[in-house]
């Protein structure tokens, strides 16, 4: 499945976060396990395969801040809440499905992302992520694409370097692993001249010091304009 | 493309288009300079009046000159300048700087030229420095493009690059009078229609003249080809950086954090980090460390000591180090044990060391010296910096054994810092900085310099 010339073709200005996890998945950035569905019913028996507690978010192309929408449900425990909020989110503006996912645990959130500077080309970002990743404004840039070497030592260049250690009881981050989601990121932003943006924030950290993106976005252009000087 | 620019910086002839008889205008100045500073090779200054200029025969036109002008310096009106690019080219020359002002940096009028020049550089594949460029120096070749009045420019070895005509005329001035270090290259960029950093950067680093090389840019023409060349030479050479204007220009309108926050300044700092180039944010530091890769070798830490007559000073400049990412750390207790022995004992030595009451109990010189060979033994101490309290009360010693001490531990950059009298700095920055002790007006500068010398080494030494 190509989500990226598909997505031009039809004339996309974004991949919905179903679409965008797939695409992701296939330069190997790990995403949570979900099931994108129509309605309530199908999302009662998404979690049943997916196991309580949930996630249930509306999705769609137009749907990019879900938080400020009110376009996600957290934690739910049971079919009566999961059909009710279906109800809730299938009403929103713009959206065009339900996002079913495991409720993913641990405290830290990362973000990795890539942007097009109109010099600099694409360049990737990598910080710490979560709801106040524009408010702490704790993130450091790269040109692509990005070695290994290179993607370690942006994780010692944020202030809150500190956070990928050992943290109260939980164990240090994967840095290979968050290495390999860096090098990902800036891999896309060479190959694929048709993404403009990506922000896959927040990446969880699990207890056990493993990642796991659980929101992403991809917009996308119908233009290139990636060139470099 | 090193091989490209060696007619630049080794040209074994030069012709000046416009060169002028008339003392205080560029066309005269820039001949003046090419004599001060001892040019050997050819030089063929081109007036219609003929004649000659400072004892040098004029050539009445450009078709005049000879097949073999490795470099054509064009110092004419902006409008007159591709005119004679033109008829240089079809004289063989390839290789050119442009000195006028009067291009893209003024009006639309000066921006058609500009265009008119870049048009003329691609057709007839031409290598060319400027327009509105201060110049370029190469002390090796005894050789200088600069029209500002220098007299003679000491030979050194770092070189800058500026993207600035500010650096090559008044800061140049500034290090020839009030500096005892030399230069190696200096190349003004001015609008950079051909030759830009990176081709400049790429030649300094193969440039066996140039141990290190200092920038300041307000714009990098190719930011990707920069990366590549400055990844490779930041492994050979320290590569220190000053950019300004971090301007909002060209800035998307953004759907994702990510863009959001990618600021310019921001994305430059990333890029600079990748290519191992360090970031200085003040202009003063591009003299100041200049002056420190002159003199010194980088440390190969970041372990200093430090050496007070106050106690202001210690802690003051103790957590100085910290902000600047300097350590300044505990010594071994053999240290220890030596500095408790030339002190009186009511003072608990450690590093840093407080100076004053050793100086007061055996002498200024002898507890200085004692007490910076003590540290320059200690494993922990990769750096030392003696803050001299001199004035003629307490008395001044003879700055002789600083210079000794330097050359007994070649590895550990000494840099000397003052309290005290004024001209009794003066005296010391006189003695030690021409025997490559470099010396700093301010107490904070040797560690602002220190710390961008270990970033330099931590750069040169970074993993693949």
């Amino acid at each position: 499945m190509n989500w990226i010339a598909d997505a031009v073709k039809a004339g996309k200005t974004a991949l919905n976060e179903y679409e965008a996890k797939r695409f992701l998945e296939g330069f190997g950035i790990p995403v949570n396990r979900e099931m994108f569905v129509p309605d309530g019913e199908k999302a009662v028996k998404a979690a049943c395969d997916l196991g309580y507690p949930v996630v249930l978010k509306a999705t769609g192309e137009h749907l990019q801040h879900k938080t400020e929408l009110g376009a996600v449900a957290l934690n739910l425990k049971s079919e009566g809440e999961i059909r009710e909020e279906a109800r809730r989110l299938l009403a929103i503006a713009d959206c065009e499905g339900l996002l079913v996912q495991e409720m993913v645990k641990g405290d830290r959130e990362l973000v990795c992302g890539l942007t097009r500077d109109a010099q600099f080309g694409p360049c990737v970002m990598f910080g710490l992520g979560g709801i106040f990743t524009e408010l702490i404004d704790d993130a450091v840039f790269r040109m692509a694409p990005i070695t290994t070497a290179e993607a370690l030592r942006m994780m010692e260049d944020i202030r809150t370097a500190k956070i990928l250690q050992a943290f109260r009881g939980q164990a240090p981050v994967d840095r290979e692993a968050l290495a390999r989601i860096i090098v990902a990121v800036g891999e896309i932003g060479c190959q694929y001249e048709n993404v403009r943006e990506i922000d896959i924030n927040p990446i969880k950290v699990r207890r056990d010091g493993s990642l796991v993106a659980v929101d992403a976005l991809v917009t996308i252009q119908a233009k290139a304009s990636g060139v470099r000087p | 493309m090193k091989e490209t620019l060696v007619p630049f910086f080794e040209p074994r002839s030069v012709a000046i288009i416009g060169a002028s008889a008339v003392s205080g205008k560029p066309g005269h100045e820039v001949i003046k300079n090419i004599l001060d500073n001892g040019y050997t090779g050819k030089l063929y200054p081109v007036n219609p009046k003929g004649g000659k200029i400072l004892g040098v025969d004029v050539l009445s036109s450009i078709a005049s000159l000879p097949r073999d002008v490795d470099v054509a310096v064009i110092i004419l009106p902006a409008g007159a300048t591709a005119q004679a690019l033109r008829e240089c080219a079809d004289q063989g020359i390839r290789h050119f700087v442009l000195s006028s002002g009067g291009f893209a940096e003024v009006d639309e009028a000066g921006a058609r030229i500009q265009e008119e020049i870049v048009r003329i550089v691609r057709e007839k594949d031409l290598k060319v420095l400027g327009p509105n460029t201060s110049g370029h120096t190469s002390t090796p070749q005894g050789f200088t493009s600069t029209f500002f009045p220098q007299g003679k420019i000491r030979r050194g070895r770092v070189s800058y690059i500026a993207q600035t005509g500010n650096f090559g005329t008044h800061t140049l001035k500034y290090i020839m009078t009030g500096e005892c270090f030399g230069v190696a290259r200096v190349v003004g960029l001015g609008n950079k229609v051909g030759l830009d950093e990176t081709d400049a950067l790429e030649y300094l680093g193969n440039d066996p003249e140039t141990s290190a090389i200092l920038i300041y840019i307000e714009s990098f023409k190719r930011p990707l080809r920069f990366l590549e060349v400055a990844r490779e030479v930041t492994r050979r050479k320290p590569v220190v950086l000053l950019k300004s204007g971090a301007t909002e220009a060209g800035r998307q309108a953004a759907m994702a954090h990510t863009a959001a926050m990618a600021s310019p300044d921001r994305i430059v700092e990333g890029m600079l980090r990748q290519a191992g180039v360090v970031r200085i944010l003040d202009y003063t530091h591009l003299i100041l460390a200049g002056k420190a890769f002159s003199m010194l070798p980088l440390p190969t830490g970041n372990g200093v000591s430090f050496l007070a007559p106050s106690g202001a000073m210690l802690t003051t400049l103790s957590d100085f180090c910290d902000r600047l990412g300097l350590h300044v750390p505990p010594m071994e207790p053999d240290t220890v044990q030596r500095l408790q022995d030339i002190s009186p004992s009511y003072i608990r030595m450690r590093n840093p060391v407080d100076i004053w009451p050793a100086a007061i109990a055996t002498g200024v010189e002898f507890a200085y010296r004692e007490g910076m060979e003590i540290v320059l033994k200690d494993p922990a101490v990769n750096a030392v910096v003696p803050v001299m309290m001199l004035t003629r009360e307490s008395g001044v010693p003879d700055p002789a054994f600083i210079v000794d001490l330097a050359k007994k531990y070649p590895t550990k950059p000494i840099l000397v810092t003052f309290s005290g009298a004024k001209e009794c700095m003066d005296e010391y920055k006189a003695a030690l900085e021409p025997k490559g002790v470099p010396t700093f007006q301010e107490i904070e500068q040797p560690f602002e310099v220190l710390s961008i010398m270990v970033r330099c080494s931590q750069a040169i030494n970074r993993p693949l």
